[in-house]
């Protein structure tokens, strides 16, 4: 079932930006002065990107972005910031910076294009949302709305689409690539035919941790990861792997399939009986982990925890849209909405956590009244009704979750192990001396893990392509950023093949709107990659009125330089 | 008695100064603690509740006086991340951490002893030319360096030791002691004790060789060649007594970066403890974590200064009458 | 570190500029301290002249001729020591390393042994409240553990090389200071200085026309140590993610080759020239410290 990717095609016809820029530049140069007066000299351009041992294939990539935009005559200086640093200035302070490199990771629940389509680019969420570049287009904010209040998939598919049109055109962003997720898994451990590849995801997802089946005695399956974990929580996620542990140990009414899709799970059914109620019934067989049973009443009350009080602030947001819930039978409860939501099932009843009603009421009670929140209290034995259940926690150092045998889909692993391993090269001698049978996250150069695999039969390479997206960021609001064809321009100066080669070493692929092609039933296959190269970069800033004087990039007749490079 | 309580008021002094410092740190250093905080659903309200939560939106003596006072009454705060009260979060990182220290120290110190006073006798050979430039090489080296080769040659290349962890995956232990005195944790130990160690070995080693040398040309001891007594004897019973005092106080200097020194040990060998926890507190901004476990290391520092200078008082008497 | 073992300098070492230069002539017959000036001498040279020795631009990408990136070559040819995995010229980058190690170790060293000596020098001439004070403060620097420190400084602030210098520098005096005050205890008592201020010299002109001359070899010594810590202190910072991520410095490669897996590729020609060229500088310190043994213990001298 896991599928290898080739590596791309890109290699093969890679034409450096180097090689380009001496082709072209000396049309460029010898190009006679125009006659009218040209505008101020564009200022500065400050790139951010991370810093080369956070994120090595970003930092490349910025730095030869930085290479390709000083062809077309900018002063461009590449900086890079540690992440805090970047955080702090590129979110917190949304007007003083020019273009930063950026990414959004993928996440099952974005396997539904709604948040990258609304949280990104919607007017609304610019001042302190997503939207951090500022882009703002009352045409898009139409599109992204109602995309949400479209239910029937044909016809919200035609939106999603003309909303990457859109985007595509406007530039708000440089879209830059889709990286490859690579991980590993031990053949001589687990049935390869047992681990499931979910698309945009990768192996290191629910469908595996139920499904891996042992082919000996190793009946523990042990994955990696590079942080340690924050909490294990039903109502607070704050690290990444926190939600890998979360969700074997509390069950969701509806999962993301491997497919990309809702199906449902504690729900045994649910349906829209108009656009706004959905009629869900659970199903009758499951248990927490303390052996009571679970019932409508502790699926409501995890619902309502969120919707009706203020003591579950992260969880807020997912059950924004519902109106009210009622208890329709024994196992039956409809939920009324408030405004018509087609991504519903993956965005709220795919997001939160059945919990026990019995454990939470009283903590409820007792936080009613005072600043706190459910969030900063624990339930040491952390009951849910998942397929794990937890044995220990220590959340700098290991994470041991067992399998609870009374599950309708009960795992067949025994147990999962997840270590916290800071170190990448450990964790390549972990792989190889069998101390990681699964490697769920890896962010080392992918030539060390293709030859471990290479001299070790054993060890099994997956690659997927990612929902995620690395892209250049261009801050909207500042000039000249704010003119599209600038942006434009400056996008098609980056040669996506070069930087996939050079940057990515071969493992990603280009990236041309906000859904990624992991997702197809989303992704636009009608928004093609502009042509790229510094010519095409250099004729559409002149059509625009940019031009080069004396090696530096002027803006369009009349117009002022009016900010400062940032400080 | 009158020196033990002059030294321990002493070391409350210095408590007291390192809070102060610790605190003015973290509150008046530039970087947004809510950068960390990437979220689409923080509203303007939800930051100034979380400014609320943690007291940072009081003036700040008054912040003060409040950290004091909780510190005083061992409350470290909470956690920003993790939502937990920060004692609960250091307290499973403090034992090894301290089990670590403790081991590279020792290691470090009985090698360091004994192989210094065996210097000490070799003066002018071969030996000494070459054993004391490698005694500081390896005092030069950065520690990761020494940790990272290490850990390819006998983990990677060799397979004798485990690439990281304090534990195999999913061992379980009856208690935390059963834990730390398995064989499996002890294996686990290896590696990084004895990075430790190489780093630490170059200053007890060569202090002990230089005050060896020293003692070795003073009357008493020529009085004792004199009298026929074996190089041996003379080396152990009258002039290895005398040269460790300098040691001691060495030791007690050391400590400081030694438990500093953990933080890029434990980085390399995924080792739990506290160094690992306070760099990704910093990274993440947790300030209260971040905070928490400097404090702790501070402490951790400052009692085994504290204790140092009772034991070195009472084995010399010249300096708790001076 | 060398503090115990210079603890009771020579009482006999004479109080002037000649004394000083006959010392230094001294350690010029010591083959450590040969050794040690040599290693400055040389890493001063490939500091000023790094833009002659460099033959690549140590940022620079670098693109073999069928237009794809030079990663992971081997040592020897056009790249002496082989490119990174990101295709940058490692032996470039080691010579520009050198530019960042000489301007760390030595503003680092100016600053510790200046703020150590003064602090001595007033400590141990004035005594009393003078010297409780700073005594106290010395107390207080070192009970602060030295390497989270400098992480927390630079995790907050930008991160950035000045950080690190002005960390050492805030942390290491102590050790200067209390030797320095020691020496400068014994110096005090001397019939030259008691003559001076007979003969009613101010404060300020005995201290550093008669007193200070006397410790400058001390001082000297404790600088050349925290070089060694300061490039030291540097790399680990690096290490542990929070150097300055603009600036090349031997810690910035060994980070770089840490978290691209450099030894799990074999790429030992990455991995060890910055640790063999970090270690040389630290143990230079060292080494004219053991020099200055001699030159302070003379009955070692034998």
């Amino acid at each position: 079932m896991p599928n290898s990717i080739p590596r791309q095609v890109s290699r093969r016809h890679a034409l450096t930006i180097m090689g380009a820029a001496t082709l072209l530049s000396s049309t460029a140069l010898t190009r006679p002065a125009i006659a009218q007066a040209a505008g101020d000299p564009v200022r500065k351009i400050v790139l951010i990107t991370d810093t080369q041992g956070a994120a090595p294939q970003a930092y490349q990539a910025g730095q030869l972005i930085a290479q390709a935009w000083k062809q077309l005559g900018l002063d461009v200086e590449a900086r890079p910031m540690a992440r805090q640093a970047q955080t702090d200035l590129v979110w917190f302070n949304r007007d003083k910076w020019d273009t930063t490199m950026w990414r959004m990771v993928g996440r099952p629940e974005r396997s539904d294009p709604d948040e990258m389509t609304f949280n990104l680019f919607h007017s609304s969420t610019a001042p302190r949302g997503f939207n951090f570049v500022g882009y703002n287009s009352t045409e898009y904010d139409k599109v992204a709305e109602q995309q949400r209040q479209t239910v029937d998939p044909a016809a919200r598919q035609k939106l999603i689409k003309q909303a990457q049109e859109i985007i595509s055109r406007d530039a708000p962003y440089a879209f830059l690539v889709h990286p490859n997720t690579l991980q590993a898994f031990n053949q001589t451990v687990f049935e390869p035919a047992s681990i499931t590849v979910q698309k945009g995801v990768g192996i290191r997802n629910f469908w595996t941790f139920i499904g891996a089946t042992p082919k000996g005695a190793q009946k523990t399956m042990i994955i990696n990861s590079g942080t340690a974990l924050q909490a294990i929580h039903p109502l607070y996620i704050a690290g990444a792997p926190d939600s890998w542990v979360n969700e074997l140990i509390w069950d969701r009414l509806v999962r993301i399939g491997p497919d990309g899709l809702p199906r449902p799970w504690a729900a045994e059914s649910f349906k829209f009986t108009d656009e706004k109620t959905v009629d869900v019934v659970i199903r009758g067989d499951m248990t927490f982990h303390d052996g009571k049973p679970v019932t409508i009443d502790d699926v409501i009350f995890s619902f309502e925890a969120p919707l009706t009080t203020d003591k579950s602030p992260m969880f807020k947001p997912f059950v924004t849209d519902i109106d009210r819930i009622e208890k329709t039978g024994e196992r039956a409860m409809r939920i009324h909405l408030k405004r018509v939501n087609a991504a519903f099932a993956t965005t709220a009843l795919g997001r939160v956590f059945i919990v026990p009603k019995h454990v939470w009421e009283p903590h409820l009670k007792s936080v009613e009244g005072k600043p706190d929140t459910l969030e900063a209290i624990r339930d040491p034995m952390n009951v849910g009704s998942g397929p794990f259940r937890q044995v220990r926690a220590r959340l700098n150092e290991e994470v041991v979750i067992e399998r609870h045998a009374a599950h309708w889909a009960a795992p067949k692993v025994e147990r999962v192990v997840l270590r916290v391993i800071p170190n990448a090269e450990a964790v390549v001698g972990m792989v190889r001396s069998g101390e990681i049978n699964l490697l769920s996250e890896y962010g080392g150069d992918p030539d060390v893990l293709e030859k471990l695999s290479k001299d070790n039969p054993a060890i099994k390479l997956t690659q997927v392509t990612d929902v995620g997206i690395e892209f250049m960021a261009f801050n909207n609001r500042r000039p000249p950023f704010d003119d599209p064809a600038f942006r434009s321009a400056l996008s098609a100066a980056i040669d996506r093949n070069v930087l996939i080669q050079a940057a990515w070493n071969g493992y990603a692929v280009e990236s041309v709107s906000h859904v990624s092609p992991a997702i197809d039933f989303w992704h636009s296959t009608e928004v093609k990659a502009p042509a790229t190269g510094i010519a095409v970069a250099r004729s559409l800033l002149d059509k625009a009125g940019y031009k080069v004087e004396a090696g530096r990039l002027r803006y369009p007749a009349g117009k002022k330089e009016t900010l400062q490079p940032p400080g | 008695m009158s020196f033990a309580l002059r030294r321990l008021a002493h070391s409350l002094f210095v408590l007291w100064a390192v809070v102060t410092i610790l605190f003015l740190m973290f509150r008046l250093m530039p970087g947004n603690p809510l950068a960390a905080y990437i979220n689409e659903q923080l509203s303007e309200d939800d930051q100034r509740l979380i400014m609320a939560q943690f007291g940072l939106n009081r003036p700040l003596y008054e912040q003060y006086v409040i950290y004091v006072w909780n510190l005083a009454q061992g409350n470290l705060g909470m956690s920003f991340f993790r939502r937990e009260p920060v004692w609960d979060v250091l307290k499973s990182a403090l034992p090894n951490t301290l089990i670590l220290t403790i081991t590279g120290l020792v290691i470090a110190y009985v090698f360091g002893i004994l192989a210094g006073a065996w210097l000490a006798t070799k003066r002018g050979t071969i030996t000494e030319a070459l054993l004391v430039p490698t005694a500081l090489a390896t005092r030069a080296a950065p520690e990761f360096w020494i940790g990272m080769i290490l850990l390819t040659v006998f983990a990677f290349t060799f397979g004798w030791f485990p690439s990281g962890g304090a534990n195999s995956a999913g061992a379980a232990y009856t208690s935390e002691w059963d834990r730390v005195l398995s064989r499996d944790y002890a294996l686990h130990l290896v590696l990084p004790a004895l990075t430790l160690a190489l780093y630490l070995q170059g200053l007890p080693l060569l202090l002990m060789r230089s005050t060896m040398l020293e003692i070795l040309h003073d009357e008493f001891i020529t009085m004792a060649r004199i009298k026929g007594l074996s190089p041996w004897r003379i080396t152990i019973h009258h002039a290895a007594r005398n040269a460790l005092l300098p040691v001691v106080t060495a030791f007690a200097l050391g400590l400081g970066a030694t438990l500093g020194g953990n933080v890029v040990v434990e980085t390399v060998f995924s080792w739990p403890g506290l160094g690992r926890l306070l760099v990704s507190a910093v990274a993440q901004s947790d300030y209260p974590l971040a905070q928490g476990a400097f404090f702790l290391i501070s402490l951790v520092l400052i009692v085994l200064n504290l204790a140092v200078d009772l034991v070195y008082g009472w084995l010399d008497p010249r300096v708790s009458h001076g | 570190m060398a503090s115990a073992r210079i603890s009771a300098p020579n009482p006999s070492a004479a109080g002037s500029v000649s004394a000083f230069l006959a010392g230094f002539r001294r350690i010029l017959r010591d083959p450590f301290s040969v050794a040690a000036l040599t290693i400055y001498l040389l890493l001063v040279l490939v500091a000023i002249f790094a833009d002659q020795l460099m033959t690549h631009d140590p940022t620079q990408i670098l693109f073999r001729a069928n237009g794809r990136v030079a990663t992971n070559q081997p040592s020897g040819g056009t790249y002496l020591l082989g490119t990174t995995n990101l295709g940058r010229d490692i032996y470039s980058q080691l010579i520009a390393g050198s530019r960042n190690a000489l301007m760390v170790g030595v503003t680092a060293a100016i600053s510790v042994a200046a703020l150590g000596t003064l602090v001595g020098l007033l400590s141990g001439y004035f005594g009393g409240r003078t010297d409780a004070f700073l005594m106290r403060l010395a107390d207080v620097a070192l009970a602060i553990p030295f390497l989270p420190f400098v992480i927390v400084l630079s995790g907050f602030f930008r991160a950035n090389t000045w950080n690190i210098v002005i960390a050492v520098a805030l942390l290491l005096w102590p050790n200067t200071a209390r030797v320095i005050r020691s020496q400068v205890l014994t110096v005090k008592e001397r019939a030259y200085v008691e003559a001076a201020r007979v003969t009613g010299a101010s404060d300020m002109r005995i201290l550093f026309v008669h007193v200070a001359p006397n410790i400058l070899p001390l001082t000297f010594l404790y600088g050349s140590v925290a070089i060694g810590w300061a490039i030291l202190t540097e790399a680990a910072v690096s290490f542990v993610g929070f150097g300055d991520p603009s600036r090349i410095s031997w810690g910035y490669m060994l980070q770089d080759a840490f978290v691209s897996q450099a030894l799990s590729r074999g790429s030992w020609n990455w991995f060890l020239p910055p640790g063999i060229c970090i270690i040389l500088v630290v143990i230079a310190g060292f080494f004219l410290a053991r020099g200055a043994e001699e030159v302070l213990f003379p009955k070692l001298r034998s």
